[in-house]
């Protein structure tokens, strides 16, 4: 809590701290598609787990992260449920009117591929560095036991984000890279377009 | 002393004893009225672990109070509960708020289940640990793997590959709405943020100065964050709002009725008299009554509820009625008639008539209801004593003649000169037709409501809050659930295991939203063996599915055995103590009864329960041992209709019972005495369904009181020659008129029962009073 009062009395001194830039450096499209690269090094397991895939952030609409090797999975994140896919089936669903923190993981997952600063400085103390053309910050949750779900979070980025790492604090951690970034109106395929 | 002074002596030191007792418990003792609303329920007293079950069902909640705030914006929300916060932590010594850190208690929260991961499974994972095939587990865990985020992360994947523990955490949270949020409790719907403050309430519920004390309080938080946040919506519900309503309530209609009553009587008696004397009079025997209706209720039961204080208050108009007969008697008689005399005269009616209006009232008495119970015992030893003071007071206080007439008795005996009697003639068979037809219209009108809504009945505004609440929340019913019975923990577990496999189907079909029960935390020994069993071989042997994932992400047999070491850990089974210690049992503790008498007991909740549901719960159990569905609603209701039907058999064999008594003193011709209430009764009824009102228990029971009161007017009129009717007309007029208004005024109560009752009666003595002198002696 004091950190974070101390971080905005400074930000107020700069007048326009690290979010507020990187703000104006983020495209912000109303459709944002792309691949991801992820790897995942579990503790336990000698090789890291990769897998690739496509994702998409609509505005207003939410997320979908379709894994596509080594293993097809789709999970599709809106305002009010959580569903996870193997190919037709549904293999999870969770509902925001029996599980209200539904809500409050979707605004999060969609602000951290969005890059939305001003959405994630309400549950994160945010600390940064900004240069000229990218910008990389470490978000740490303010609450402990979101803190322990997530643990710490590093995204950097340009126009866009461009890679997130999250540590946590069981000692699991996962890279995640995206590329082929697409925006508008045609970077939805026909069928992510058909699942949301 | 004289043979005569003697009773008005021993009376003396009876009323005086009566004195120094109210002195006593009002001074001394400070008693004060109960405002328990559920003291007019039924009490299961030949069931000790029912009983047991329904009052912690109802402790658990008594003391709590819950307030909801709410606002569009999480924010602004919990700016206004803040504020509400804030002035209740002001009064420490009344509200009890818990600390607002969730967060310390959440670690806490999972380490007992942590250590017991491998046999807590939800329905669904077990279910399918029997049916899928290992491709399934493993497509599970790649999925897992795969994805960056899928629902809560409890640990590293290594300690739950499947996602088996994690989904049993979920559902266990599932259970409630509510969630940690920002160090305070939350809930939503579509249109709000509320943050959740639970109060502790450290005064009783019941007490009228704890009531006094926090509601002011209540009000001044709620105002506080509506100010602090223009779209703030409170919500409150707990059993002390319901109770200081009803107290509230009751007090206000005690005074009206009371005052009423009484203002009324000295109007009447002024009116009629014209002298002080006989207001005096009759205000003492009302008071002795009272005052021993009040000694005689405190040393029978343990608390004098405030309801029966509301009903007790119409006493007041009927207790006078017989020192009304008696002054009108006094009255009319001539001054050379000694008052002994002429209580000897009329001593046989007065007995009649208190026999009968004691008859009237035990119908009360017969009920299963507390409530109703200590009302018959109040209205009889209030009768009793007031009747006592006539009959053994009276005549040394009333001796001589009054000098002035009474005018109003003349123009009562002109009055009634006119009025015909009852003869074999057309008029009377036209009238008796007219009646029959009238009565054939209301009666056909007439439905039949057995309702809780009966019994209590809160304001709208506390009612919607409630409703709301619950909703928000998923409360559990408080009145419906199963009690599970067993001589052992273990089989009682094993029992309800029995049981929420089938109401799981009931959740499948949306019967209800859930349940909540004990093994839902702590699987019985057996379940849990079974389990690790389960585990064992669906996912761990060697052609399970951790084998076969091994070879999918490249890890070798040694990884298979630490895996295997490791989501297979030996542990001593979970026990339900282990638990009922832990801080997440918390909220769930009042379903386990423990041990008592006769064994083990459980109870299981249910939450959204649709209307729909309630058949197929009431057969859930059925066939399981020591498996007993409680649904006290609908016993309440079905009790308030077998009632309503046996008293209503009561309220007929009560007439041939009176008519017994009549008969002895009036031989053939009491129908005279009879036949006025019970064509009141009839018109009564026949006015209540045009009215469109729903015959009730209540409705009987007033009918049962009018045949008391209404067979004294009867009396009354069959104990005079026909040429001093004028003071028998004068009595019942007087009478009736206070009765009426001492009824007229119970109509008008909030509380459903009373209004029924004072209705029907207010209804009844009218009319009695307008047919009785159709039956005259002619």
């Amino acid at each position: 809590m004091r950190s974070c009062v101390w971080i905005s009395a400074a930000l107020t001194l700069l007048g326009a701290g690290p979010a507020a830039k990187i703000q104006s450096m983020l495209a912000k499209p109303k459709v944002l598609c792309g691949r991801f690269d992820q790897t995942k090094q579990l503790v336990g397991l000698k090789k890291p787990v990769k897998s690739t895939g496509r994702f998409c952030v609509v505005a207003e609409k939410g997320v979908l992260w379709r894994s596509e090797r080594p293993f097809a999975n789709t999970i599709k994140l809106t305002r009010d449920e959580i569903i996870q896919l193997q190919g037709e089936r549904v293999t999870m669903r969770l509902d925001a009117k029996k599980e209200p923190t539904v809500r409050v993981i979707n605004s999060v997952l969609f602000s951290l591929l969005a890059g939305d600063l001003d959405q994630l400085e309400k549950l994160f103390d945010i600390d940064g560095e900004v240069n000229h053309q990218s910008w990389r910050v470490t978000l740490k949750a303010r609450a402990p036991a979101l803190a322990r779900a997530i643990g710490a979070i590093t995204l950097d980025g340009a126009e866009y984000v461009k890679n997130i790492d999250i540590d946590e604090a069981s000692g699991d951690r996962t890279r995640i890279v995206f590329s082929a970034i697409q925006t508008g109106d045609g970077a939805m395929t026909v069928d992510e377009a058909a699942l949301f | 002393m004289s043979r005569r002074g003697l009773p008005v002596f021993l009376w003396a030191l009876v009323v005086c004893s009566l004195l120094a007792h109210n002195v006593y418990l009002w001074i001394g003792e400070r008693i004060h009225p109960d405002t328990d609303i559920l003291a007019l329920l039924p009490a299961e007293r030949h069931d000790s672990a029912l009983e047991q079950a329904s009052v912690k069902m109802i402790d658990a909640g008594q003391q709590k109070l819950i307030a909801l705030i709410g606002a569009p914006d999480w924010a602004e929300a919990r700016r206004a509960a803040d504020v509400y916060r804030e002035i209740l932590a002001r009064h420490g010594d009344l509200f009890q708020l818990a600390d607002q850190t969730g967060e310390r208690m959440e670690s806490d929260f999972l380490a007992l289940f942590d250590r017991h991961r491998e046999v807590l499974l939800t329905i669904a994972d077990e279910a399918a640990l029997h049916n899928q095939a290992a491709q399934f587990w493993i497509d599970k865990a790649l999925a897992k793997l795969s994805s960056p985020f899928s629902g809560p992360n409890l640990g590293p994947w290594q300690d739950d590959p499947f996602g088996l523990f994690s989904s049993w955490v979920q559902a266990r949270a599932q259970e409630t709405p509510v969630r940690p949020r920002d160090e305070r409790l939350f809930v939503s719907d579509a249109r709000r943020d509320y943050v959740v403050i639970p109060i502790n309430l450290r005064a009783s519920a019941f007490s009228i100065s704890g009531q006094q004390l926090a509601l002011p309080i209540l009000d001044r938080a709620r105002q506080a964050a509506q100010n602090a946040v223009a779209q703030a919506d409170v919500l409150e519900a707990g059993v002390v709002l319901h109770a200081a309503s009803a107290g509230a309530q009751a007090q206000r209609e005690l005074s009206i009725i009371g005052g009423g009553s009484l203002i009324g009587i000295v109007l009447l008696m002024g009116l009629a008299f014209h002298s002080l004397k006989p207001i005096a009079l009759i205000l003492l025997s009302i008071a002795v009554g009272c005052l021993g209706a009040l000694s005689v209720s405190s040393l029978l039961f343990e608390k004098i509820h405030l309801i029966t204080l509301v009903f007790g208050a119409s006493l007041i108009g009927v207790a006078q009625d017989y020192g009304i007969y008696f002054l009108c008697q006094r009255f009319s008689a001539n001054s050379e008639t000694d008052s002994w005399k002429l209580l000897r005269r009329i001593l046989p009616a007065l007995i009649l008539a208190l026999v009968t209006t004691v008859i009237g009232y035990m119908g009360l008495a017969l009920t299963p209801f507390p409530g109703l119970r200590q009302m018959a015992v109040f209205s009889v030893t209030g009768l009793i004593f007031g009747w006592l003071t006539v009959a053994l007071w009276f005549p040394a206080l009333a001796r001589e003649r009054a000098s002035k007439a009474l005018p109003l008795a003349e123009r009562c005996a002109v009055g009634l000169m006119g009025w015909p009697h009852i003869r074999r003639n057309c008029a009377t068979y036209l009238a008796l037709v007219a009646l029959a037809i009238f009565a054939a219209i209301g009666w056909s009108r007439l439905g039949a409501q057995d309702d809780i809504r009966s019994l209590h009945n809160p304001p709208k505004k506390l009612l919607n809050d409630q409703v709301k609440i619950s909703e928000l929340l998923d409360l559990p019913m408080p009145a419906q659930f199963f009690l599970l019975r067993s001589a052992t923990p273990e089989i009682l577990l094993e029992r309800e295991e029995t049981l929420t496999t089938r109401l799981e189907s009931l959740v499948e079909r949306k019967l209800i939203t859930g349940y909540h029960a004990l093994s839902n935390w702590v699987p019985s020994a057996q379940r849990q063996a079974s389990r690790r069993l389960l585990l064992e071989k669906v996912l761990l042997s060697d052609d399970g599915a951790l084998p076969a994932l091994a070879k999918q992400i490249g890890e070798d047999r040694h990884w298979v055995a630490a895996m295997r070491a490791r989501l297979l850990a030996p542990a001593a089974p979970l026990t339900v103590d282990q638990f009922r210690k832990a801080p997440a049992s918390e909220p769930w503790r009042h379903l386990w009864l423990g041990k008592s008498a006769d064994g083990y007991a459980s109870v299981i909740t249910l939450s959204g329960v649709s209307k729909a549901a309630l058949g197929a719960l009431s057969q859930a159990g059925d066939g399981l041992p020591g498996v007993q569905w409680v649904d006290k609603v609908g016993e309440i209701s079905s009790v308030l209709g077998k009632y309503r039907y046996a008293m209503s058999w009561v309220l007929l064999l009560s007439y041939l019972a009176v008519y017994g008594l009549l008969y002895p003193r009036y031989g053939f011709a009491g129908w005279r005495a009879l036949a006025p209430t019970a064509l009141a009764s009839i018109l009564t009824l026949a006015v209540l369904g045009i009215m469109g009102q729903a015959l009730e228990l209540f409705h009987i029971l007033a009918l049962m009181l009018l045949l008391g009161i209404g067979v004294d007017y009867g009396i009354f009129f069959q104990e005079q020659g026909p040429v001093d009717d004028h003071a028998a007309w004068l009595s019942v007029a007087l009478s009736a008129s206070s009765t009426l208004l001492s009824f007229g005024l119970l109509a008008l109560s909030k509380n459903p029962a009373l209004r029924a009752f004072g209705l029907t009666m207010a209804l009844g003595i009218i009319t009695v009073c307008l047919i009785v002198p159709f039956f005259r002696k002619q």
